[in-house]
């Protein structure tokens, strides 16, 4: 079994490589030439697809570029190459369950099959994404941990500190991410949910030494929460990062990968990045020693899940995971529009669905590309989640017809979306509810969602 | 180029003026000619991504002579244009973009070295790099090969890249453009450390500072006194072009 050392030991003896020849040279053509050996091919017409053999290729050709390229560590400039033993020895001794959380609020997280009416785990709320302030982060994530649905949160990250910017490797980083622990702590502490996991952990630490700061007890992160970990684009990784994932294990923590191969980056078009989630799943378990992963997959342009090709790249991948593995796997999604749209809660819709029927949990998510400070609120994760149970069980096929019904709605705005409203302009801090305008915006969605087949909790 | 220009590079003897006349004519058809294979073989390097064959083709331009702004404008640019529009369109992606622009960059080092200094064409230089703390490079990487696209001089200053240096190598550079790209939001404040010491340093005024990457905005870049922040690589080329000539 490949343990951490065994990974150090590869980064320091693996092939030497220079960053570009290894990101230009050796991986693009390579998941090209899977893509051409598998006849792996996109199809706009069904952006949920249920053909079992596709999965099924594209699980092979992710392992098989793997093998071919392996992971590439940017601090010592070698490949850190892996046999198909290894993958193979990697993905039966992943666990298929963990847990996470403490007393009423510790549930398990298990693996999903292909249209498997288990509901997904459901890790909602802003998934990193920027708040201006410590009353924003506390009321966002108070209201993240009021959804029922919530299984675990995902914080936002803190910019600032004492009103000073964060500063990435400084005191103003470390001092922000134990911030962060501690604010997200009482924010679960204020609503009665004391025991439930942040997933995220921590958001706000980039450098590893402000994410081995925060790491202390007294700032209150747990050994139940988990540890998430980004890897760069295309299967890259650092000593920086590697030294998160040593901190992690040490303490007994659960590693989730996250990483988010870009359709239009280094894997090409929709059937090159599916290829490349695939096989980002098997390096996460061998080279960040992860226990869970969490990919977030995007489309250059657009910087959101939402589009068409994605859609399809998100359930395809998801299939190929999840008939051929019994991985714990959480896809995190993004919209282009902001709260307060139809668009938003359409968007999130498409991708939640995608996932569920092909077997991945959800991370919810990234409002309006994740870029805006302050422009999210609970409401976004909390539809979310509400689609993600609605739809488990669903038959790919049936949810093929949904989402098509539902990209009608919002495919051609994805070049202009609307921005819609920030936090306090449709969000009640004191009342913890969504404003009388975003309710209607909420109603009238259901409504929508209802004549397309889909019925969700009647909203108060 | 004209066939005078070329001749002026193509011959070297002192004749009788019948005679020269003659060989204008001949050795000027015959230097257009080679020019138009030289000039193709550039744009066909860039077109096929291919470093190799463009630095063959630079030094096939040196050795015939030829102008290098010409063997830039005619046989570099338009090609690198085409990349570019293409992967705007996505009909080709990063890898292509990167390693067309990779081939630009050898031919570059050995044909710009030969422009006089202020000559007219000479495009403006702009050092680009992801800042301190950040080493996310795709964004900056899509900036720095659209630029290149767009006839800019681009240095390439990679990533974790201290706001120092960044000065430092504006200075080295002749730069009138400082880009600066960040991914994440712990990692923007760096963007706002390269304003402020190109402030305190009495140099504001020498580099406009352009900022890019995901958490950026213009309310961010207009908060911290930067001169643009580009949503995507196509409004980033667009402001550098506005500042080409400095603030």
């Amino acid at each position: 079994m490949v343990q951490i050392l065994d990974v150090m030991d590869k980064a320091l003896n693996g092939k030497p490589m220079s960053e570009t020849d290894y990101q230009l040279r050796l991986f693009a053509p390579k998941v090209q030439e899977k893509v051409k050996e598998y006849k792996i091919k996109y199809d706009p017409n069904n952006p949920i697809p249920s053909d079992n053999s596709l999965a099924d290729d594209l699980f092979e050709a992710g392992m098989e570029l793997l093998v071919d390229v392996g992971a590439y560590c940017t601090s010592s400039g070698r490949i850190i190459s892996y046999t198909e033993s290894e993958i193979k020895a990697a993905l039966k001794n992943a666990p298929s369950k963990l847990h996470f959380g403490e007393g009423r609020d510790r549930k398990s997280l298990v693996h999903r099959n292909v249209e498997d009416k288990i509901p997904p785990w459901c890790l909602l709320g802003a998934g990193g994404g920027a708040c201006s302030s410590d009353r924003s982060f506390l009321t966002l994530v108070e209201g993240y941990a009021e959804i029922p649905e919530t299984n675990a949160i995902t914080t936002p990250a803190i910019t600032r500190v004492s009103g000073m910017r964060v500063r990435p490797a400084s005191p103003l980083e470390i001092l922000a991410a134990m911030r962060n622990a501690v604010l997200a702590r009482e924010a679960c502490n204020r609503v009665g949910r004391q025991g439930i996991p942040i997933m995220n952990s921590l958001a706000t630490a980039e450098s590893d030494i402000a994410f081995a700061a925060a790491l202390h007890p007294k700032f209150g992160m747990r050994q139940s929460d988990g540890y998430m970990i980004c890897c760069m684009d295309p299967m890259k990784v650092d000593f920086a990062r590697l030294n998160k994932a040593t901190v992690a294990l040490s303490l007994g923590g659960a590693i989730g990968m996250c990483f988010g191969p870009l359709i239009g980056g280094y894997s090409g078009g929709p059937e090159g990045t599916a290829v490349s989630n695939v096989a980002h799943h098997m390096m996460g378990i061998l080279t960040y020693q992860s226990s869970w992963l969490l990919p977030f997959p995007l489309h250059l342009r657009y910087v959101a899940s939402s589009p068409r090709d994605m859609v399809w790249l998100v359930a395809a991948s998801s299939q190929a995971i999840n008939r051929n593995t019994h991985l714990l796997s959480i896809n995190l999604n993004y919209t282009t529009a902001g709260p307060c749209t139809p668009m938003c809660l359409f968007e999130t819709s498409a991708t939640v669905t995608a996932a569920v029927v092909s077997g991945h949990s959800i991370e919810c998510l990234g409002v309006a590309t994740n870029k805006h400070e302050d422009r999210t609120t609970p409401v976004e994760p909390r539809i979310s989640a509400e689609v993600g149970h609605a739809v488990a069980g669903m038959k790919r096929s049936e949810a093929n017809e949904l989402v098509k019904g539902l990209l009608a709605k919002y495919e051609s705005k994805l070049s202009a979306p609307p921005l819609g409203k920030g936090l306090y302009e449709c969000w009640d801090p004191d009342t913890r509810r969504p404003t009388k305008e975003y309710r209607g915006v909420i109603k009238r969605y259901k409504s929508v969602m209802a004549d397309l087949g889909v019925q969700l909790k009647p909203e108060m | 180029m004209s066939p005078e220009r070329t001749l002026k590079y193509g011959t070297a003897d002192s004749r009788s003026a019948p005679f020269q006349v003659s060989m204008v004519r001949r050795l000027g058809m015959v230097g257009v000619m080679s020019n138009e294979k030289v000039l193709k073989d550039l744009q066909n390097a860039i077109l096929k991504y291919d470093s190799t064959a463009a630095v063959n083709a630079a030094k096939a331009a040196i050795s015939a002579k030829m102008d290098p702004l010409v063997a830039i404008e005619k046989g570099l640019v338009p090609s690198i244009e085409q990349i570019g529009e293409k992967f705007e369109r996505m009909e080709i992606y990063l890898p292509e973009l990167m390693l067309a622009a990779d081939a630009m960059k050898s031919a570059l080092v050995l044909l710009l070295p030969l422009i006089p200094k202020g000559a007219k064409g000479a495009k403006a230089t702009i050092v680009i790099g992801t800042v301190q703390g950040d080493v996310h490079e795709i964004g900056k990487n899509i900036v720095s090969s659209m630029m290149m696209a767009n006839g800019f001089n681009v240095v390439d200053l990679g990533v974790d890249v201290k706001t120092i240096n960044f000065i430092d190598e504006a200075k080295k550079n002749g730069a009138k453009i400082i880009g600066a790209s960040a991914l994440m939001s712990s990692t923007i404040g760096s963007q706002k450390d390269i304003v402020d010491y190109l402030g305190a340093s009495g140099d504001r005024r020498k580099f406009a500072v352009l900022v890019g990457g995901g958490p950026t905005t213009k309310e961010w870049a207009k908060e911290i006194g930067a001169d643009g922040c580009g949503m995507d690589a196509i409004e980033a080329v667009k402001l550098a072009q506005k500042f080409s000539k400095g603030r």
